[in-house]
């Protein structure tokens, strides 16, 4: 080949290598950024009053005196909407039924709203749910609810060939000449007022409970579930995984059957993980009876022989590639085999090992469809240790899962569903660097 | 090596040391759990009693999944949960093959549900008949043209066969025919009000709980379905909605104490306020 072609071939080659660098660092970016953006927005935003009250009535966090005088000052704030109300009820009531019928229903949708933007009103009773106690904790949400509150949202259908048009109409203009026109106005101009918003760092949010199904207070029930989960894997598969190396690059011969072994081994790395999911349920609990319910033990062990596959066949390279001069060595100097593996070939491919172990953690923590059949659930306690032989625990991935779709008010808690990738995310490339930094001080102390 | 090891069991150790400080340890000898699994749609009820129940009896864990009625009697009979909750009666079959595990099911009505007939808020359409509804998911209707609306083409979903408000949309809508095969199925009440809310020309069914403004709900028969119809029973897709025990459970235990919330006030005004109806207001009309 000519000298130039040949050179031609090189940067090309070179610049599609940097090409795919690149695209996969964009993406990396867009992927990573929204997530850390969004889910920071579980940690920091603009609380409201609503939000103090709750965290001092059911937390006890705060101080009370501040937050009493916060809460009278916006309850004078209030005041005016709620008179408003009563002199149109008034008002409704001495009319006639024509009046009657034409705001009946749009005045108790607005009450409703009104109702869930500031918790209950004066004289109204007091919710069974704790979600009905609360207005809006967070001033998104508040604004959300106060633009749902000043316009109404028609369609308009005049046009028979398509859909509906979305309209957006201010709902004063429904009521003008009412007493409750006047309400609208009081809520758009005072609404920083009636809420009192303040920004708030909510660290806890990791570390509590959850209450009313997510829609207040932490998730330290899934964080914990999936620490269980992730590391009750790994000790099952590691030292199953290592052995199991040990076993193929050490003892077994290269024989048809070992062969066999490997290329099963390969396959089951393929494996769909929710197939492993099934089998857990089947094998571990219906016919080990490890546990009679949904466990930790049982997922963790659907978990472990999910990743065993990548750690055995990792581990085995990793053996492998220790020189041949090491074991000769070690013989030579009157070690026998055994000993000179685990003093000798171990140690050596100890980085491998942990890389292997790394990769496995990450996928053992972040794994969804195993655990659905063998250790998750969407509400349950934070575990004690001795319980998760025998309990099941609510996990990160599995209730993203779930309040993205099963939960019945999707839209108020995405920051919740947010605030839990970002954490699983956070949570996994922690395990990883603590692994890697393992790793590299394990390979230096080799080095020397 | 043992460094690593000692490592490793210094990680374990912390971990349970993490465990200990949030669980309540005192209550360890006396721990007790109940394990609910089932329908997706009994789901916010189970869910809401659950975290009452333990906010009141701090040694009880209560857990609960939501995979579908068809699993929850799975589960039950294959003695992995202890409340089944379903929003369908159990099948013959389930029953028999829980007889034959030993298992004795016990039904305990919690509420009334209406299943909602849901369109994207932009259709036209504010009301079909039962009978309409049903040619729509045989796949008679294919374009809303057909039924007075836009000309476009009608997008069915469904949930999916493991789902309890499938078999009831089955029996009482399509009257056992089956549902035409282009129609798309969906895993919960959730992915079905999502798969709505973002298609206009969709239909959907869901419980009453899952509806919202994001949604409209359709006139049934002339009925709308609210609570005040469905339980006066007059709206005509309703149902009950169910939890399994195995046998009755034995008075005094958590177990009595959950089943039976239900028919306290706090219970119903709960169920009431989810979205459901409480069963003590039902007037069957039949």
């Amino acid at each position: 080949m000519e000298i130039q072609s040949r050179k031609l071939l090189n940067i090309s080659f070179t610049s599609v290598g940097v090409m795919a660098i690149l695209l996969m660092a964009i993406s990396l970016v867009v992927l990573l950024f929204p997530i850390f953006m969004k889910g920071m927005g579980a940690f920091v935003f603009r609380e409201t009053v609503e939000n103090r009250e709750l965290m001092l009535q059911r937390f006890g966090r705060g101080n009370r005196e501040e937050v009493m005088a916060d809460v009278r000052e916006t309850e004078a704030a209030r005041k005016p909407v709620y008179e408003l109300m009563e002199r149109f009820e008034e008002e409704m009531s001495k009319a006639d039924s024509e009046f009657r019928r034409k705001y009946r229903s749009e005045y108790g949708d607005i009450k409703e709203m009104i109702g869930e933007l500031l918790g209950p009103g004066p004289g109204d009773r007091e919710g069974a749910l704790i979600r009905k106690r609360y207005g809006k904790v967070r001033m998104d949400r508040a604004l959300a609810k106060l633009d749902q509150i000043l316009k109404v949202e028609t369609y308009d259908y005049s046009d028979t060939s398509s859909m509906g048009k979305k309209v957006l109409k201010p709902r004063r203009e429904i009521f003008s000449g009412t007493t409750l026109e006047p309400v609208f106005t009081i809520l758009e101009k005072d609404i920083n007022k009636m809420m009192k918003p303040g920004l708030k760092f909510y660290w806890r949010f990791l570390f509590d409970k959850s209450q009313d199904a997510h829609f207040f207070g932490g998730i330290w029930p899934e964080v914990l579930g999936t620490l269980y989960l992730s590391i009750g894997a790994m000790i099952f598969a590691i030292p199953f995984g290592i052995v199991a190396a040990i076993y193929l690059a050490e003892y077994a011969g290269e024989g048809r059957l070992t062969r066999l072994i490997r290329v099963s081994i390969s396959s089951l790395a393929g494996v769909p993980s929710i197939v492993f999911g099934l089998f857990g349920l089947a094998f571990f609990i219906n016919t080990m009876n490890i546990s009679n319910s949904k466990s930790v033990m049982a997922g963790s062990l659907t978990l472990a022989l999910l990743v065993l596959p990548i750690i055995i066949r990792a581990s085995e390279e990793a053996i492998k590639s220790v020189p041949r001069g090491y074991r000769e060595a070690a013989m030579s100097l009157g070690g026998g085999k055994w000993h000179t593996i685990i003093s000798v070939v171990l140690p050596a491919a100890l980085p491998g090992i942990l890389t292997s172990i790394i990769v496995s953690l990450g996928r053992a923590a972040g794994e969804t469809a195993p655990i659905i059949f063998t250790a998750a659930v969407s509400v349950g306690k934070p575990l004690a240790i001795w319980q998760t032989l025998s309990q099941p625990t609510p996990a990160l991935p599995w209730s993203v899962y779930n309040l993205a779709t099963e939960h019945e008010a999707v839209n108020e808690i995405r920051h919740v569903q947010y605030g839990m990738v970002l954490t699983l995310v956070v949570l996994v490339l922690l395990l990883n660097l603590t692994a890697i930094i393992i790793r590299k001080r394990v390979s230096k102390k080799l080095r020397r | 090596m043992i460094r690593w090891i000692r490592i490793f069991s210094s990680i374990l150790l912390l971990t349970s040391a993490l465990s200990l400080g949030t669980s309540d340890s005192a209550y360890a000898g006396k721990a007790d759990k109940i394990v609910i699994d089932g329908s997706t749609t009994v789901g916010p009820i189970a869910k809401a009693f659950a975290e009452y129940y333990m906010s009141n009896n701090k040694d009880v864990n209560i857990t609960v999944s939501e995979s579908g009625s068809g699993n929850g009697a799975k589960s039950l009979l294959n003695k992995m949960c202890n409340i089944a909750t379903m929003s369908r009666f159990m099948k013959d079959g389930e029953f028999s093959a829980a007889v034959k595990n030993g298992i004795m099911p016990v039904a305990h009505v919690v509420a009334v549900d209406g299943i909602a007939m849901i369109v994207h808020p932009s259709n036209p359409i504010k009301e079909l008949s039962v009978e309409k509804v049903r040619e729509i998911y045989k796949g008679k209707y294919t374009n809303w043209k057909q039924l007075g609306g836009p000309d476009v083409k009608i997008v069915m979903i469904s949930r999916d066969t493991n789902s309890g408000t499938y078999e009831t949309f089955e029996k009482l809508v399509m009257n056992k025919e089956r549902i035409e095969e282009n129609a798309e199925y969906v895993g919960s009440n959730g992915a079905v009000r999502q798969r709505v809310q973002s298609t206009p020309a969709a239909i959907g069914y869901v419980g009453l709980g899952f509806v919202d403004r994001t949604v409209k709900a359709l006139t049934i028969e002339g009925v709308y379905p609210d609570s005040r119809s469905i339980a006066s029973g007059v709206y005509p897709i309703a149902r009950p909605l169910y939890m399994f025990t195995d046998r009755y459970p034995r008075l005094g235990t958590h177990l009595h104490a959950f089943i039976t919330l239900y028919l306290t006030p706090r219970g119903q005004e709960i169920i009431e306020e989810i979205g459901f109806i409480p069963v003590t207001q039902y007037k069957y009309n039949k």
